[in-house]
């Protein structure tokens, strides 16, 4: 009969917080918050003409980066971040594939001087050169993300809800 | 930690984004019922184990999602180049 | 007792004494001392004892090369940490270090009978003696060997620290901060790029701590450093590998230097730093010299005594002899002698010394003796005095003496350089190798790259000496007791390459890794082959620099923070009902529901029973789910999965079987055609990730040319089934917009609408067999959902059910479990599914493998049912079924059981097989042997409840 390791049990009590986390890490100022609730929407097609004009929106053309709250993460894939309640046409019979994915993600900010620190601890991308306007899935560690820098000391994180709790402690633990 | 050229971000990324998909141009036979056993065999399973240069599939799982093909040195583990699926290798080698 | 705090001098701070603890006894040391310089300064000669013969030891070096003065440092019975080097220890107040290697005390030392019998215990003795005759493995030679091995002692608790973790990235990475690191780092700043400098020690300077010369200079460097916005220096932090592409791993200390009291926060830093460039510039260690007695407590470097005396103001003894081969030796000497150290006599196995270094020795009444060695040292626990003679063999003469020095030359710190893998060049001026090419964007600079004015010296294997080789006590790795005659006999036996004479000798084995006894190695192994050294190679350098704690490299992942552990939204409810958990992939699941003190096998009884009887709910969000959409939808499911999908109608839901190319059963799951060009797939909860990738990679790489795309929506759903006779009912009053009649929605089809105001998608499913729904609604109105069904199921005796009984209830039905009923080498065919194979289609992933004669042939297991002769007998799963247990052992296995339950439908025990040609077997008896016992069990149809299938249609 397999036991559920301690570890487990006790990285089961984490939860994603409800209120801002505020503190400093090697004395530069993080706020981590929950983000408010967003619409989101996996975008897919081979012909970024044809997706923009049957959602009536224009796209990013680059990969990593983001247009009016879409963000170009691959050759084939745009991920909108909307506001919540926002619904874009669920297409048929094109060749696009638009899939709404709202829940499946939690959103944080890390914002303050030492946001980038706190991102850094387990994200080994150099964010210091991914400025506001770029998007990119990466990792935090072993988790998936994606880094939004909203402002040059503001970033806004997306995860799959199932990892939230750990990704929440992860980054609060250095917040102090 | 390597860091691996996404020929699609077109960007050095690290290596924790990326997973591995063994040896590179080895396409899916167009209709399999037609190939002998041995046939079946050699593409299910007879891969190439060479010391220097080897094309390999990658895919950019946490960044674009893409697979992409790359040549990589199994001795030094330095890719010589990346490039897109579908491509030619570039460097004209074999295996 | 010898050394002693000299009146004036060093950087410490005279006026805050610091009381510490070695060996249960309180000494005093400075602020600024480490715990080396401290124990000299108190007159501690022996701190230690070597690992393979106990043989007392006293302090070698200085740094990170010191391989003798590794203590256990004791922050509490959870904290200790063994083989720390004295030398970087920094000194606090309570610091309590333990000395290592010696019972029942660091004098007198039982094992150090080793020692007596070292002859008995040459290199290669344990390979040679330890051979046979093998129970004396068990019983002598293990037992004795652990009881002997292993340096210091591991916590017995649990570590109750934490560690803290980063990325970084510079323009330049500067490794080592002396001199020639300060200078590489203000250089690399004027760019105005981002810099990090990175040093072991607690204040920048290196070398040039211990030069006072030097220390105005110094104090102006820092200043300006630190004054560089962008620079960042890190002190106390040690680079211990270099890998690819000028990624470096680095530890900081960020407590270990703290009174306990009042440390906080993490206790160490791993840095994981990413440069454009990297600048090594981490210097290079003194050489010991090889002569007979020279692990004597008291014979140590010389630039160690003199980072003693002139950083730390201690006199290592009272009477102080240089053996030199090198011109730093007698440098360091002036430079002690100067700073109130007697320094008795220089002996210089060089004929001719500078005439300048000889001048000023005798001018500050030094004797000195040109063109001899020492052959012998005197003392057991302590330096008594030295035996020297003119060329080692002429007439020897005495001097009494508590220490003495070596001075062999420098050995430039090429570690990472060679983790790097740049190219390593024998210099014939430094009798060592010195960087040559890099492969990276890294260049060396300073002592460590050779550009250093070292003086003059001569490279030496052995010191002269009458006696022969085999029969002196002359050390070369001091960690490992290797022995100059250690490589002599390995060169004997008839090893050639310096990689398998490391292994044989354990030369550079140790936890220093040979940063002392490499080059002296290769000097005495090049000298015994007859051939240069530069023809003998060198062994690879690896990381760790220095040995590193397990803490640091697993840095946040530690605790509640080991690994994410993935809860659906249903888990905080479970959680509050008292759930038993259990992990399946990453995910925890509600297991069953115990009420009052029911044991897991009475609540999965009557969790079952309320299913069967009358209606159970189910999380089952984590099914893996994957939404695929677009105009080729039908097509690339024709092609991934075994089943035929094109004719699916919308609102229809098929059970898929999908297959590797080899053929065997990788997943299976249910899935709903929403639209002409748009499918809701599940997966198995473990399979999610893996599926979706294997789907991605055929339609990325294969079949391109698929207007389809794949989008995970695992974590989009929360997943309630709702299974039993009264389903119906419990939902009936909370869905809008689907007529529920059975007739309007047969099993296995899809409906959309919503379900207590939340729109879904409700699934007519079954994996119990009874009638079953499976409300998929966004996850982040599971919990709504959820308890509203909860209470309208009120009514209906409505009872949460967990994956247990889930396990049960399935079973029950002969519905597979893969990776538990098949084990990656079944086909459809052996698990009886050959009915979700669409025969007539061209092709799928695994059908041509499908077709292989051995897919097929006679004796593949095939899946069935087991019911124990006697019916309350539970089947072990993975316990071996056999014809014949009568059978001479080894006994025939025809196959084993792959799941076993109580069934409350049955009322017995029911268990699920696979065995050779078990379909044939059907009323067949078959052999369970169990440890004890043998049980009987009659093979039949994997079906065990309503095989007509009438529940699931109600």
């Amino acid at each position: 009969m397999l036991e559920i390791a301690p570890l487990a049990k006790s990285g089961a009590d984490l939860a994603v917080g409800t209120k801002p986390h505020i503190g400093a890490i090697i004395g530069r100022p993080v706020t981590l918050s929950p983000a408010a609730p967003h619409s989101r929407w996996s975008l897919r097609a081979r012909d970024p003409a044809l997706l923009g004009s049957a959602l009536g929106r224009a796209l990013p053309d680059r990969i990593g980066t983001v247009l009016d709250g879409i963000a170009r993460l691959g050759p084939d894939e745009w991920y909108a971040l909307l506001e919540a309640g926002t619904a874009l046409p669920v297409l048929t019979g094109l060749p696009v594939s638009v899939v709404d994915v709202s829940a499946r993600a939690l959103g944080f900010t890390v914002s303050g001087e030492g946001a980038r620190l706190a991102l850094e601890r387990g994200c080994p991308l150099d964010l210091a050169r991914l400025a506001p306007g770029s998007a990119t899935r990466t990792v935090f560690e072993t988790v998936e993300i994606q880094v939004w820098p909203t402002a040059p000391d503001a970033f806004h994180i997306e995860v799959w809800r199932s990892f939230a709790p750990w990704l929440w402690h992860a980054l609060a633990e250095a917040i102090v | 930690m390597i860091l691996i050229h996404c020929p699609y971000c077109e960007q050095d990324r690290p290596e924790i984004e990326f997973t591995y998909g063994g040896q590179a141009h080895i396409a899916r036979p167009h209709d399999p019922a037609a190939l002998t056993d041995r046939e079946w065999e050699t593409y299910l399973y007879i891969r190439a184990n060479p010391r220097g240069l080897h094309a390999e599939r990658w895919r950019h799982i946490h960044g674009c999602a893409r697979f992409f093909n790359a040549v990589r040195d199994t001795v030094t583990d330095r890719f010589t180049v990346t490039y897109k699926t579908g491509e030619a290798r570039p460097d004209g080698g074999v295996a | 007792m010898t050394g002693y705090r000299l009146p004036a001098g060093g950087r410490i701070d005279r006026h805050r004494t610091i009381n510490f603890r070695f060996d249960g006894r309180d000494y005093q040391g400075f602020a600024g001392d480490t715990l080396a310089s401290a124990m000299a300064g108190a007159g501690i000669v022996l701190v230690g004892r070597s690992f393979k013969y106990h043989r007392p030891r006293g302090l070698l070096g200085i740094g990170s090369e010191e391989c003798n003065a590794l203590v256990s440092i004791n922050r509490g019975a959870a904290r200790v940490t063994p083989n720390v080097r004295s030398t970087q220890v920094w000194l606090y107040p309570g610091l309590n270090a333990i000395s290592q290697n010696r019972w029942p005390s660091l004098r007198w030392d039982v094992v150090a009978l080793n020692d007596v019998f070292a002859p008995l215990f040459p290199a290669g003795f344990y390979n040679k003696t330890f051979m046979w005759p093998r129970s004396a493995w068990e019983k002598l030679y293990e037992p004795v060997i652990r009881r002997l091995a292993g340096l210091g002692e591991s916590p017995v608790e649990r570590d109750p620290d934490h560690y803290d973790a980063t990325y970084a990235h510079c323009e330049v990475l500067v490794v080592g901060g002396g001199r020639a690191g300060i200078d590489a780092a203000l250089a690399a700043a004027q760019s105005g790029g981002r810099v990090i400098l990175i040093d072991e020690g607690d204040e920048l300077g290196g070398g040039a701590l211990a030069d006072p010369a030097q220390w105005p200079v110094l104090m102006a460097l820092k200043q300006e450093l630190y004054s560089c916005s962008n620079v960042m220096v890190l002190t106390r932090t040690t680079a211990f590998g270099f890998y690819h592409q000028n990624f470096i791993g680095a530890t900081q200390q960020l407590t270990d230097y703290l009174e306990p009291a009042v440390s906080q926060g993490a206790r160490e830093k791993l840095w994981r730093i990413r440069a454009g460039e990297v600048v090594l510039a981490q210097g290079a260690i003194e050489r010991p010299l090889v002569f007979n007695g020279n692990d004597v407590p008291g014979v140590m470097l010389a630039s160690a005594a003199r980072s003693l005396a002139l950083r730390f103001g201690v006199a290592v003894g009272r009477q102080v002899v240089v053996m030199a081969a090198h011109d730093s030796g007698w440098h360091d000497a002036l430079a002690m002698a100067a700073a109130g150290v007697t320094i008795a006599a220089i002996i210089d196995v060089r004929h001719v010394v500078s005439g300048d270094l000889a001048e000023a020795a005798r001018a500050m009444g030094i004797a000195v003796h040109t063109g001899a060695a020492i052959t012998r040292v005197a003392g057991r626990h302590a330096v008594k005095g030295v035996t020297f003679a003119s060329d080692g063999t002429g007439p020897s003469r005495r001097i009494a003496c508590d220490t003495v020095l070596m001075a062999g030359g420098w050995t430039p710190s090429v570690h990472l350089w060679s983790h790097a893998k740049g190219s390593l060049v024998w210099s014939d001026a430094w009798g060592a190798y010195l960087p040559g090419t890099a492969l990276e964007n890294t260049r060396a600079v300073g002592a460590c790259a050779g550009e250093w004015d070292f003086g003059a010296g001569v490279v030496t294997a052995v010191l002269p000496n009458a006696l022969p080789v085999r029969s002196q006590t002359a050390f070369v790795d001091f960690q490992n007791d290797v022995k100059a005659r250690d490589i002599h006999l390995a060169v004997q036996e008839g090893f050639r390459s310096i990689e398998h004479i490391k292994r044989y000798t354990t030369n550079g084995m140790a936890t220093d890794q040979g940063k002392t006894s490499n080059l002296n190695g290769l000097q005495i192994a090049s000298e015994a082959l007859g051939r240069p050294v530069s023809d003998i190679g060198l062994t690879t350098f690896r990381p760790p620099y220095t040995p590193q704690t397990f803490g640091a490299l697993l840095g946040h992942h530690k605790g509640a923070l080991f690994q994410p552990v993935r809860k659906s939204v249903i888990d905080d409810w479970a959680n509050l009902q008292g759930a038993v958990f259990e992990n399946v992939g990453n995910w925890r699941r509600a297991r069953y529901f115990p009420q009052g003190g029911e044991d897991m096998h009475s609540a999965v009884l009557r969790e079952c029973t309320a299913v069967r009887e009358r209606v159970g709910v189910f999380d089952a969000s984590t099914l893996g789910k994957i939404e695929v959409v677009g105009p080729d939808a039908a097509e690339f499911l024709n092609r991934m999965y075994t089943n035929p999908w094109k004719g699916l109608a919308p609102g229809r839901c098929r059970y898929g079987l999908l297959l590797r190319e080899d053929g065997f059963i990788i997943d299976d799951g249910v899935s709903a055609r929403l639209a002409d060009d748009r499918f809701h797939l599940t997966t198995t909860t473990g399979g999610a990730a893996r599926v979706l990738n294997m789907m991605e990679d055929y339609l990325q790489t294969e079949w391109p040319d698929l207007d389809v795309w794949l989008t995970s929506t695992t974590e989009q759903w929360a997943v309630i089934a709702l299974q039993g006779p009264r389903a119906r009912d419990v939902i009936a009053p909370l869905v809008e917009g689907i007529d529920l009649s059975p007739a309007a929605f047969p099993h296995m089809a899809v409906r959309e609408g919503t379900i207590a105001g939340v729109p879904t998608r409700l699934f007519r499913v079954s994996f119990t067999g009874e009638l079953g729904f499976e409300i998929n609604v966004p996850a982040d109105q599971g919990r709504k959902v959820w308890d509203a069904v909860l209470r309208s199921g009120g009514a209906h005796g409505i009872s949460p059910y967990g994956t247990e009984a889930m396990h049960v209830l399935r079973a029950e039905k002969g519905f597979i479990i893969v990776g538990q009923d098949t084990d990656g080498t079944m086909t459809p065919y052996d698990m009886g599914l050959d009915w979700a194979v669409g025969k007539k289609k061209p092709d799928f992933v695994g059908k041509r493998s499908l077709a292989r004669p051995d897919m097929s042939a006679p004796g593949r297991k095939q899946f069935i049912g087991l019911l124990t002769e006697r019916p309350q007998d539970l089947l072990e799963e993975g316990a071996q079924v056999v014809l014949d247990p009568t059978a001479p052992v080894p006994v025939p296995m025809i196959g084993h059981v792959t799941s076993a339950y109580h069934s409350v439908a049955l009322g017995r025990t029911i268990a699920l097989a696979v065995i050779a040609d078990g379909r044939a077997r059907i009323g067949e008896m078959v052999f369970i042997p169990m440890p004890d016992t043998v049980i009987r069990a009659t093979v039949t149809a994997p079906v065990f409840h309503d095989p007509e299938g009438s529940r699931l249609n109600a």
